[in-house]
């Protein structure tokens, strides 16, 4: 069963007296343990396609379900704990906090749950994506393929449903590039979750399943 | 600093305190304005305490007492000895001390000097002896004003003369603090002013400024009915009074000062969390993304503010203890009149403020970090 599914999803962004259709009458689906490729030119519609799918953005028109649950019935508390629960985001930037260790990035989304203690998963994904050694380091202290396979044990520590990585190889030159193409495929199949990327880059094309092309936020094909 | 483990069981502080430790200069000013505004708050406040203090002090010896001379319609020009018995059955909670009193000059190898003559029985009541005694029952000897002692060049056991009868002086006594304190006394037993048949003032000591004042009433309604006026009844309780809300709107004023200067520094924090939230707005947009609530992102904004509050309103306590003790050594004498309530109040208010007036001016702020929504804050 798919663990999310956009139907006819249609998105528009009203700027002035210029209506701008960002997405137009979108339908996706994304199955748990499959690897989906997002591509198409900037501008196209990827970014507020991703933002959907992620619960950040609410469609103007059509329906988003996860789980079989429509999502436009959601009060913003529902969204948030959603997105925590069920979500796991990759950005291209990392966006780690500089402030937190290795190992407190890793549990950022479920610090504020006391009842739960996520340390020993936390530092279980970590040592998968092989930085048992540097958990009590920083983010400066780390390259940046080092912070991204952060990112990625971050997106999974509450066993999400769904990994979204926006360009995650981005800012990675091609080898280190691959090896996190490498993580993230892996943890597909181990985890059982489904990943939607969102990339203009090849090499991550030849990763995916399966590819859907967006140009003027219309899916192609 | 703050233990990392022990603080997940409290990650707004955890995060809160990791914030403010990237940039320490910032943290660091921004609780330096708050440190101010305390301090300006207690010490000025504790300032009024000592000045009130300072100002009992040495009112305390006149604003207890109530004086009693001959009224205008009165037949007699003194207090008489039925009057003074009268006095006595009113009142019964203080002490009474009939005087008599007059002027005379006394002589010394070393000089002369013009000084006011007493004559009590209870000296003990209205003066204290810097040297000697004064004694409780004054039958003989005589006290003299430390300071003419000295002009004379007499000491204790020294005679003076008074109409023709000698004294030993058996005490040297201290100038009072007040109001026509001071100058050249001489004190001696009733019976050498026996030539003068009636009392010139009768003074009463109570316990303190209220009681005094409860007994001039008393005396007022014994002896003057209406317009007439037996017994002249004056009783300084009521200067008292105007003198302590006189200190009061002092007090309000200084304290109205140092309000001024922690709003001042609540504006700082305002100002310093408004930058600080909106250079980390990407970072507060993935804290929304990864599924963070609002009132988590509310609550870590709002502990940052307490703590800028709490390490300077600690700081300014700290600093105006100090002051308070500086201020009461000078004004009062004693540096630890200041650990009473009266003053250790301001140190609590002034640190209450501060922590109430940072969380206060971080309640914008935090609002405006916590309700952006994330698709728009993760843009940056």
């Amino acid at each position: 069963m798919s663990v999310i599914v956009l139907e006819s999803v249609t998105k528009r962004y009203e700027s002035g007296a210029e209506t701008v259709v960002a997405l137009d009458a979108v339908d996706f689906h994304a199955d748990r343990g499959e690897m989906v490729s997002i591509i198409g030119p900037s501008g196209s519609g990827k970014s507020t396609m991703l933002n959907m799918i992620g619960l950040l953005d609410t469609p103007t028109s059509g329906t988003v379900r996860i789980d079989d649950r429509v999502v436009s019935d959601f009060s913003e508390a529902d969204l948030t704990e959603e997105r925590r629960s069920g979500i796991g985001f990759v950005f291209q930037d990392f966006h780690l906090l500089p402030m937190l260790t290795a190992v407190e990035n890793v549990e950022l989304p479920s610090m504020w749950d006391t009842s739960v203690d996520r340390r020993d998963r936390a530092v279980d994904l970590l040592r998968r994506v092989g930085l048992g050694d540097r958990l009590t380091h920083t983010p400066d202290e780390l390259s940046g393929g080092q912070r991204q396979r952060v990112a990625i044990a971050r997106a999974l520590i509450n066993e999400p449903d769904i990994v979204l990585a926006d360009e995650p190889t981005g800012n990675l030159d091609r080898d280190t590039g691959a090896t996190i193409l490498d993580e993230l495929t892996r943890f597909t199949d181990e985890e059982d979750v489904a990943v939607v990327s969102v990339t203009h880059d090849e090499q991550l094309v030849e990763y995916a399943d399966r590819v859907v092309e967006l140009i003027d936020g219309v899916i192609q094909g | 600093m703050i233990p990392g483990d022990l603080l997940t069981r409290f990650p707004s502080v955890l995060m809160a305190w990791r914030n403010l430790g990237r940039n320490r200069m910032r943290t660091a000013l921004a609780a330096l304005g708050i440190l101010i505004g305390v301090v300006a708050i207690a010490s000025l406040g504790i300032a009024g305490v000592a000045i009130q203090t300072q100002a009992n002090a040495d009112l305390g010896s006149l604003t207890n007492q109530v004086t009693v001379s001959s009224g205008q319609d009165s037949p007699t020009d003194g207090v008489t000895d039925d009057q003074v018995t009268r006095i006595e059955r009113v009142v019964t909670d203080a002490r009474v001390v009939p005087q008599k009193t007059n002027t005379t000059t006394i002589e010394s190898r070393e000089g002369e000097a013009f000084v006011a003559v007493t004559g009590l029985t209870a000296a003990d009541a209205l003066y204290n002896a810097s040297v000697g005694e004064a004694p409780s029952r004054l039958q003989s000897g005589a006290l003299v004003s430390a300071e003419t002692a000295r002009e004379l060049g007499l000491e204790l056991g020294d005679p003076v003369e008074y109409e023709g009868r000698l004294y030993r002086i058996r005490g040297l006594i201290e100038a009072e603090g007040g109001f026509g304190g001071g100058g050249n006394e001489l004190v001696i037993p009733i019976s050498g002013l026996s030539d003068q048949q009636h009392y010139d003032t009768v003074t009463i000591v109570a316990a303190d400024g209220e009681a005094a004042s409860g007994i001039a009433d008393r005396l007022e309604a014994e002896f003057n009915d209406g317009e007439d006026e037996e017994l002249s009844v004056t009783s300084f309780a009521s200067a008292q009074e105007n003198i302590d809300s006189f200190l009061n709107t002092l007090n309000l004023a200084l304290l109205g000062i140092g309000s001024i200067s922690l709003v001042v520094a609540s504006v700082a924090i305002l100002n310093v969390m408004l930058m600080s939230t909106i250079e980390r707005r990407g970072e507060i947009g993935v804290l929304r993304a990864v599924g963070i609530r609002r009132g988590e992102v509310l609550r870590m904004i709002l502990t940052e503010a307490a703590f800028i509050g709490v390490i300077g309103g600690l700081l300014g306590a700290i600093v105006s203890l100090g002051v308070g003790l500086v201020l009461f050594d000078v004004v009062a004498g004693d540096p630890l009149l200041v650990l009473r309530w009266d003053s250790v109040r301001y140190l609590v208010a002034g640190f209450a403020f501060a922590v109430v007036a940072s969380v206060l001016s971080g309640l914008y702020p935090a609002w405006k970090a916590a309700t952006d929504r994330p698709v728009e804050a993760l843009r940056g």
